[in-house]
């Protein structure tokens, strides 16, 4: 006897997925469907059904519409989505995240006045009813800590860049420099998760989760959005970075972040174990996705979707991968250019040698994170060790995608979640200081297919503490990199928890019209 | 001659042989002399100097107006004297006290544009004016007892013609420097501008003015966060013509025809280490480019009209080449899709749009995509915009193909056998503004039919024989890209 589709209680036939109702109503009962099965393999203990309640509907609805899109994938003309909104000017991007703060004092963001202040206190009104870091709050003084380097001016715009920077200043005149970025919080872990997901608390999906959500891949054998670490130097005081930075939140997990790894086989367990060829490994992952099917069509959680999708991605990378971070064809003037750092898997110029050649190769979103920036102390030590570090990758990337055609379509940014006091943490002698987080005001740079090159967006007060003049707050940021990437930031949403649910987060957020080219 | 002859004759019937007569003509001649050598004797070189001239010179704004009214209560007291003889005999005495008037505004003026280093075409005019009025009216003073004992002598009336001209030209060119070049005609209606013709040479500079085009846009990106509707540091606003002419509390920054004598020019090559360097603060200086186009357009007389300037020649910023909407290809959807299953290379819109076209994606398939499965997207053809057939198995054969492809825009062939071979086939691509055949061996030789493609913009032969060897100089390959497009473009 056939029962009532949306009977409660309905065996095997009713095949609810097929009928032809209303999206929203099969989504709704993927949600009734795999909230039961949740309970029913947690033993029905009520803290978990309490729980489940409390978030399980939406969380575990997951992404109907992508999930569809994804049953019909193949056909590029089959994604239901409207995006880009409009030509991009970038295709794909680059973000180098310079996680711990950067000190912009240091860097990029000149105050020669500052040099007459020396171990003078910053003013109160500067600070004004500032709630500071526990690091810093109970200081006496706030000792103006100047610059250790001297600035020079570069290129034809003559922008002032720090003799840290030798490299950087050479592509002066292709930066977009931002010196007014700010953000909402003062430490590391809010900053980062605004910074990458537009939310200080986790679980919103990243910036390079909705890339892959709205535009979808360019590339099957290879993630659409790739996550690469640097490898830790012990001498740096590094902040934990891990995959919640590059995490999909809501969104189908399809679109999380695929992190390769910094030191050995990039992928783990990617190569086939002794004794299984290729041919076998297809054979187990076709009737693993045919068990797989069973129970999506069982159950209907999108979810099991995203699993089979993600099977079919790891073999397909079995062959791509090998292929990608196979470096022994690179020309000398690689190696002329990125120095001899990038021959050193896990090393931050190798990762920026990577990640050229997943833009060669239709990666849509590369994320490499670098860690150690942040300086509480020991200032003149610690900086000259960073920017050896990266200083010369970051130019080599720009140089390299320059001179391959690649800079053209693509958008490169180099960000840190906060930025460092003028005023030294701890004791400030001529040699030495330390500087605090300080998310008032920092800067950043990209370079590529959108920004208008050779621009020095926004001014800071005279301390580089507060912004005088045209801020950009991370959301705007965010927006403006969006917009590059040919998408209107308001309309690249997803429901969840009753809002459209969107990157830049439910306050109104505006691209920054003077970074555009 | 007549002129001569007339002038001859009035000084005869008005030097009288009386020796206080002579006298008077004597202390006239005295100063029109003080008078007319004054600008020469202290120069108005553009540089501010003391403070209190400043001060007293300011008064001159208020002050001028004094002799303006007495001036104009002349001829009105004239005429009105013909009616009431006292009147007349006023007249006189309101002409004497014009006079001192205009010595004391001439006096006060010259304080003010020597202490604020005022220079420039209209200060010089405005004072000439004064000068000429102050000097005029003298010779009112002298002519008119002649004229009032006997109105036979046409001198006075004559001269008070010419005061009242001088009078309203002086005015005019002070109006200008204290309001800005247009503030008479702004709010003109139009059919009245128009047919008075010179509101349209002094109005706003036009669109296509070198100032709109390339002087602005300098003071924009360096300027005018100091000096701006916002920030007006030292008084001075470079936001606008009006207000760039205007000048600041130093007085004028531009000196028409001068450039050595513009304060502006001065301020930004002075050394980076002299306080009055600017931009201030450490912000980017301006580049020599910059201020050689500033210099040149002020030397030409920093017309708010003029186009074109000589001896600067500037390349056009690349202009976007117009997309030209691709047609409708909805109706050929199913066949896409079928496309993208059969041979792995993708037909992916740039956007939500339609007319936006389609992108050739051939990165999944690259190995075993070659001429053969290029010819078989030519039904496509004319909705691809980009063909992305870098590192795939194309070759020289695949040109015929691609000049089918009449919309494109940008073409990736690096990485691929091509050798340039075919290069000339894609000559009836006019949309194509970008080519790249990085890694390829292209020759200088083959790349020659490109040179004829005016709107190709970007060519990249980044490690190809038709460039020096990479490597060695990376500061060399940086600079490859646009090395390109200069020399492969043109």
């Amino acid at each position: 006897m056939k029962q009532h589709p949306l009977c409660t209680d309905c065996e095997r036939e009713a095949e609810v997925m097929h009928l032809p109702i209303p999206e929203g109503l099969k989504r709704e009962w993927a949600a009734i469907e795999t909230r039961r099965r949740f309970l029913g393999r947690s033993g029905k203990v009520l803290g978990w059904a309490a729980l489940a309640s409390l978030f399980g509907e939406s969380l575990l609805s997951g992404d109907a519409r992508a999930a569809n899109a994804a049953a019909k994938s193949g056909a590029a003309g089959g994604r239901d989505f409207l995006l880009p909104n409009f030509a991009p000017k970038a295709k794909r991007a680059i973000y180098l995240f310079m996680s711990g703060g950067p000190p912009q004092i240091d860097l990029l963001d000149y105050k020669p006045n500052l040099a007459a202040l020396f171990d003078k206190d910053l003013p109160d009104s500067v600070r004004g009813s500032q709630q500071l870091t526990g690091m810093t709050a109970g200081q006496a003084h706030f000792p103006i800590a100047p610059s250790h380097w001297p600035f020079r001016q570069h290129g034809e715009t003559g922008t002032w860049i720090s003799d840290l920077l030798p490299y950087t200043a050479k592509m002066a005149d292709d930066l977009t420099i931002i010196k007014t970025t700010n953000t909402d919080a003062i430490n590391h872990e809010p900053a980062i998760m605004l910074m990458n997901t537009g939310n200080m608390n986790a679980g919103k999906p990243c910036m390079g989760s909705w890339l892959s959500y709205g535009l979808g891949s360019m590339n099957d054998n290879l993630p659409t959005f790739i996550v690469l670490q640097t490898k830790m130097n012990q001498k740096e005081n590094n902040q934990p970075v891990s995959s919640r930075l590059w995490s999909s939140g809501f969104l189908s997990s399809e679109y999380a972040g695929v992190g390769l790894r910094s030191g050995g086989d990039p992928v783990l367990f990617l190569t086939d174990p002794d004794g299984v060829d290729r041919e076998t490994r297809r054979k187990m992952l076709d009737a693993v996705e045919a068990i797989n099917r069973q129970t999506l069509d069982e159950l209907g959680d999108p979810e099991t979707n995203s699993r089979i999708a993600q099977y079919e991605m790891a073999y397909r990378m079995q062959a791509s991968v090998p292929e990608l971070i196979d470096l022994s064809k690179e020309p000398q003037s690689t190696w002329d250019l990125y120095g001899p750092d990038a021959k050193e898997p896990g090393t931050f110029a190798y990762n920026c040698l990577l990640a050229r050649r997943m833009a060669e190769r239709g990666v849509r979103f590369t994320q490499v994170y670098k860690r150690g920036w942040d300086v509480h102390d020991n200032v003149t030590g610690m900086l000259p060790i960073l920017c050896q570090e990266t200083d010369r990758p970051c130019y080599a990337l720009v140089t390299d995608l320059k001179r391959r055609g690649l800079l053209d379509d693509t958008l490169v940014i180099w960000a840190g979640e906060f930025g460092r006091t003028v005023y030294s943490q701890g004791g400030l002698s001529q040699q030495n200081y330390g500087r605090d987080h300080h998310p008032r005001c920092f800067t950043t740079w990209m370079t590529g297919g959108g920004v208008r090159p050779g621009t020095t967006y926004g001014e800071t007060d005279e301390y580089s503490y507060n912004v005088a003049k045209d801020p950009v707050h991370v959301r705007d940021f965010n927006a403006t990199i969006l917009h590059c990437l040919g998408i209107d930031h308001n309309k690249l949403t997803y429901k969840f928890q009753g809002l459209d649910q969107k990157l830049t987060g439910p306050v109104p957020a505006s691209v920054v019209q003077g970074l555009l080219a | 001659m007549n002129l001569a002859k007339w002038l001859g004759a009035t000084a005869g019937r008005c030097i009288p042989k009386h020796p206080k007569t002579r006298a008077k003509w004597l202390a006239a001649l005295a100063i029109s002399l003080v008078l007319l050598s004054l600008p020469y004797l202290v120069r108005l070189d553009g540089k501010p100097h003391a403070d209190w001239e400043q001060f007293l010179g300011r008064f001159h704004v208020l002050a001028v107006h004094l002799p303006i009214a007495l001036v104009l209560l002349v001829p009105v007291l004239e005429i009105a004297g013909m009616f009431r003889a006292a009147l007349r005999e006023a007249a006189g005495f309101v002409l004497a006290l014009a006079l001192v008037a205009c010595l004391g505004s001439v006096a006060l003026g010259f304080l003010l544009a020597y202490g604020s280093g005022e220079a420039g075409a209209t200060v010089t005019r405005h004072l000439w004016g004064g000068v000429v009025l102050t000097i005029g009216t003298l010779l009112c003073v002298i002519l008119r007892p002649a004229w009032s004992s006997e109105a036979a002598h046409r001198g006075y009336p004559a001269m008070l013609g010419f005061v009242l001209l001088a009078l309203v030209w002086t005015a005019h060119q002070g109006g200008t420097l204290t309001h800005g070049n247009n503030y008479l005609t702004e709010y003109m209606p139009a059919p009245m501008r128009n047919a008075l013709a010179f509101g349209v040479v002094n109005a706003a500079p036009g669109s296509d003015s070198f100032y709109t085009r390339h002087i602005d846009p300098i003071f924009d990106a360096k300027c005018v966060s100091c000096h701006g509707a916002s920030k007006v540091e030292g008084g001075l606003r470079l936001d606008s013509y009006e207000h760039l002419m205007r000048g600041g509390k130093d007085g004028r920054v531009i000196a028409e025809g001068e450039p050595e004598r513009s304060l502006l020019l001065q301020r930004v090559t002075l050394p980076t280490s002299d306080k009055h360097f600017m931009p201030a603060e450490g912000k980017p200086p301006l580049t020599p480019t910059q201020i050689a186009w500033i210099r040149a357009w002020v030397q030409q007389g920093a017309s708010p009209a003029a186009t074109t300037l000589a001896g600067i020649s500037i390349a056009e910023p690349v202009k976007e080449v117009p997309l030209q909407p691709v047609g409708d290809y909805s109706g050929l959807m199913p066949e896409i899709r079928a496309m993208d299953q059969g041979q792995g290379a993708k037909l992916v819109p740039v956007s939500s749009k339609l007319s936006d076209g389609l992108i050739l994606n051939t990165v999944d398939a690259a190995a075993s995509f070659g001429d053969t499965q290029l010819a078989q997207f030519d039904k496509f053809a004319p909705y691809v915009v980009e063909a992305e057939l870098g590192r795939t198995a194309v070759t020289d054969a695949s040109f015929d193909t691609l000049a089918k492809f009449t919309h494109l825009r940008a073409l990736h062939l690096e990485g691929t056998a091509v050798n340039g071979a075919g290069l000339a086939k894609l000559a009836p691509l006019t949309q194509l503004t970008y080519l790249n055949l990085s890694g390829t061996k292209v020759t200088d030789a083959t790349l020659a039919p490109l040179k004829s493609m005016k709107n190709l913009q970007r060519v990249y032969l980044f490690n190809t024989p038709a460039q020096p060897a990479p490597g060695a100089d990376s500061a060399q390959n940086s600079q490859g890209a646009h090395d390109d497009k200069s020399s492969e473009s043109k």
